[in-house]
């Protein structure tokens, strides 16, 4: 079975994970295109990990699934705070520092 | 995947694991990190006030002093690579180390009376603090690409909360999300760079990708699409850390909006972790592709040298005005790895060394401003060379040797730089590190001037011309910065106001601005030590010129 096409369709998941970060405006769904990003990075290191026929693309994916999951708990009790404060859940509208 | 299911349960059950040799000596400064993270987490349940304020900072202060003083038993140690290939402990690890566990010292200090912790938390912001030096401390000395990741995500995700750590004020929560989401980015882009480095040698080792790619014969990472890819997206990761242009937009804003003394931290111990990684990454992993990779990291740096000293120019808060004059300074700091020259890894280290020096000083008087006026902005800074003259001569060393004046190790720092440059064969980089330094004296030297050069009676003309409005509700309330000029009028009119009342300011802070305000001309005029220091970071990466 080739493996390229498992690599092109991570390829293309990483794409619309930072398209989407980059495009959508909501914080969950740009945590979600985050996790799609990371998921992209797993899909391609088990294809390699099948490829060279070694175990370190596959701990190395499981790494990434718990870090995963660590950076996501930040990220929604951060989200959670603010909508505690009632601000705007908006990246576009989070402007209180403005660059 | 012909075994039998049977013979495969059977073989999983009477399999032993043998788990790596770990040698505890080399990881002790790490070890000693976490422990002391752990024992601080469980203090700060402490039920009394007392011992959470004041048992708390001084048990953090103690085990990085523990793990600065393993650094220094095992400096110059031979390098030894431990835990089964994964952590590599070597003389730039362990410079890296201490410059990290010094920003971390003066971070404490910093946020000894601040608001951070006592919203946060005594335990969890100080844990989370120490967790992210020991993210730092296995970031620099990682010799693997899971390794190297997990450090990176170990040293972001607390910095994450502890950006957020003042959760009662918006600016604190927006910077916090903010740089969950673009630190995020950072980090995918920079394990999907790995996934392919992998993809193409093979392995996750550095020392056996390092082999793979010295032994690829022909075309090299030219000829190899995933393995130039890979490297373009690590890069990319990388930048995104050290705040390099064009990934460094939310350096200014999330300076601006985290906690001082945090922001203090990330903006040296971050980038002294980021620059290590970068430089064991690029100079030892990648050192055989070096014609390939240095081209486009030269104009990055270039790039960011501008970029940076460019955006300072029109700043008037203080805190993003040192956000910008940090992407300037981690491009000075990128030009020396480009040369990939072991004159250059120390060059870089020097430079890491020196920014940590001058940053510090200047964060603690921000800290300072903060409390007394409530505001960071520049134009509070009228009057400060009579109410604490202290204060505003660290502050005035700190600007002019960010600016690289002679007589500062900011000065020592660039002409080494330069020096690596010319040798390396990038005279044309230095050039532009010259014009950038140029450029950059247009706002170090505004702040200078905002000490000094206010005439005291300013402050009077400022309370008059603002109308009935600057008065004591201004003081109570601090403005929210980013707000009109009115309001940073107003806030510095209130801020002279209370300064007039807290003549000196709070003793650690005075200690942080001394102490560092001193060693960056001390070590100006005698800069033999550092220099001793820094070549062993340059002796301990193999295979450079």
């Amino acid at each position: 079975m080739a493996l390229d096409w498992y690599l092109a369709v991570s390829a293309l998941i990483f794409c619309i994970g930072a398209g989407g970060v980059l495009v959508r405006r909501n914080p969950l769904v740009v945590l979600l295109c985050l996790e799609l990003m990371l998921n992209a990075a797993n899909l391609a290191l088990i294809t390699f990990a099948r490829m060279h026929g070694g175990e370190a693309g596959q701990i190395f994916a499981l790494i990434v699934m718990v870090v995963a999951a660590c950076e996501v708990t930040v990220g929604l009790g951060l989200l959670v705070a603010i909508s505690r404060r009632n601000l705007p859940i908006d990246v576009d509208k989070l402007h209180e520092l403005n660059g | 995947m012909n075994a039998h299911p049977y013979a495969m349960s059977f073989l999983l059950a009477t399999a032993h694991i043998h788990g790596p040799h770990i040698s505890w000596a080399e990881l002790s400064p790490i070890a000693v990190l976490g422990v002391g993270a752990l024992v601080v987490l469980l203090v700060g349940l402490a039920s009394s006030q007392m011992v959470r304020a004041r048992l708390v900072p001084t048990l953090t202060l103690v085990a990085i002093a523990g793990a600065i003083g393993t650094e220094i038993w095992r400096f110059s140690h031979a390098p030894q690579t431990i835990v089964a290939g994964a952590l590599r402990i070597d003389d730039l690890a362990l410079i890296a180390d201490l410059v990290c566990a010094v920003a971390a010292v003066a971070a404490v200090l910093l946020a000894w009376r601040a608001r951070a912790p006592r919203e946060a938390g005594q335990g969890e912001f100080h844990s989370l603090m120490l967790f992210s030096l020991m993210g730092m401390a296995v970031l620099v000395s990682a010799q693997d690409l899971i390794t190297l990741f997990l450090g990176l995500e170990l040293l972001s995700i607390p910095l994450y909360v502890l950006c957020a750590a003042e959760y009662r004020r918006e600016g604190s929560l927006e910077a916090g999300l903010k740089y969950l989401i673009i630190g995020s980015v950072g980090s995918a882009t920079l394990v999907y760079g790995l996934a392919l480095i992998y993809g193409a040698t093979g392995q996750t080792g550095f020392g056996a990708v390092a082999h793979v790619l010295a032994s690829q014969s022909g075309g090299g990472l030219l000829g190899d699409p995933l393995l130039l890819t890979g490297i373009a997206l690590v890069i990319v990761g990388f930048a995104f850390k050290a705040s390099v242009a064009p990934f460094h937009q939310w350096t200014p804003d999330v300076y601006e909006g985290a906690p001082t003394a945090i922001t203090a931290f990330m903006a040296t111990a971050t980038k002294a972790a980021a620059i290590a990684v970068f430089l064991r990454f690029f100079d030892f992993t990648l050192t055989a592709e070096h014609v390939n990779w240095a081209p486009a990291l030269a104009a990055l740096a270039s790039v960011t040298i501008i970029v940076g000293n460019v955006g300072a120019l029109g700043q008037s808060s203080l805190k993003r005005l040192l956000g910008y004059s940090g992407v300037a300074q981690a491009g000075y700091m990128l030009t020396g790895l480009v040369v990939g020259t072991r004159l250059g890894v120390s060059a870089t280290m020097f430079y890491v060394v020196a920014y940590l020096l001058m940053n510090l000083g200047a964060f603690a008087v921000i800290v300072h401003q903060e409390r007394v006026s409530g505001s960071d902005r520049m134009a509070a800074l009228s009057g400060l060379g009579r109410r604490s003259p202290l204060l505003a001569w660290s502050l005035t060393i700190a600007m002019l040797a960010l600016a690289g004046i002679p007589g500062t190790i900011g000065f020592i720092g660039k002409v080494q730089l330069i020096h690596s440059l010319v040798n390396g064969g990038y005279g044309w980089l230095a050039i532009v590190l010259v014009v950038g330094a140029m450029i950059s004296l247009g706002y170090y030297l505004r702040v200078v001037a905002a000490i000094w050069m206010t005439p005291a009676d300013a402050r009077g003309v400022a309370v008059a011309g603002a109308g009935p409005l600057a008065g004591a509700p201004v003081a109570a309330f601090p403005p929210i910065a980013g707000g009109s000029p009115e309001a940073d009028l107003q806030a510095s009119a209130g801020g002279g106001a209370l300064g007039v009342e807290r003549l000196t300011g709070d003793p650690e802070l005075l200690l942080v601005a001394g102490v560092f305000g001193a060693l960056c001309i001390v070590f100006g005029v005698i800069p033999g030590p550092v220099f001793e220091f820094v070549a062993h970071a340059g002796a301990a990466l193999v295979g450079l010129r």
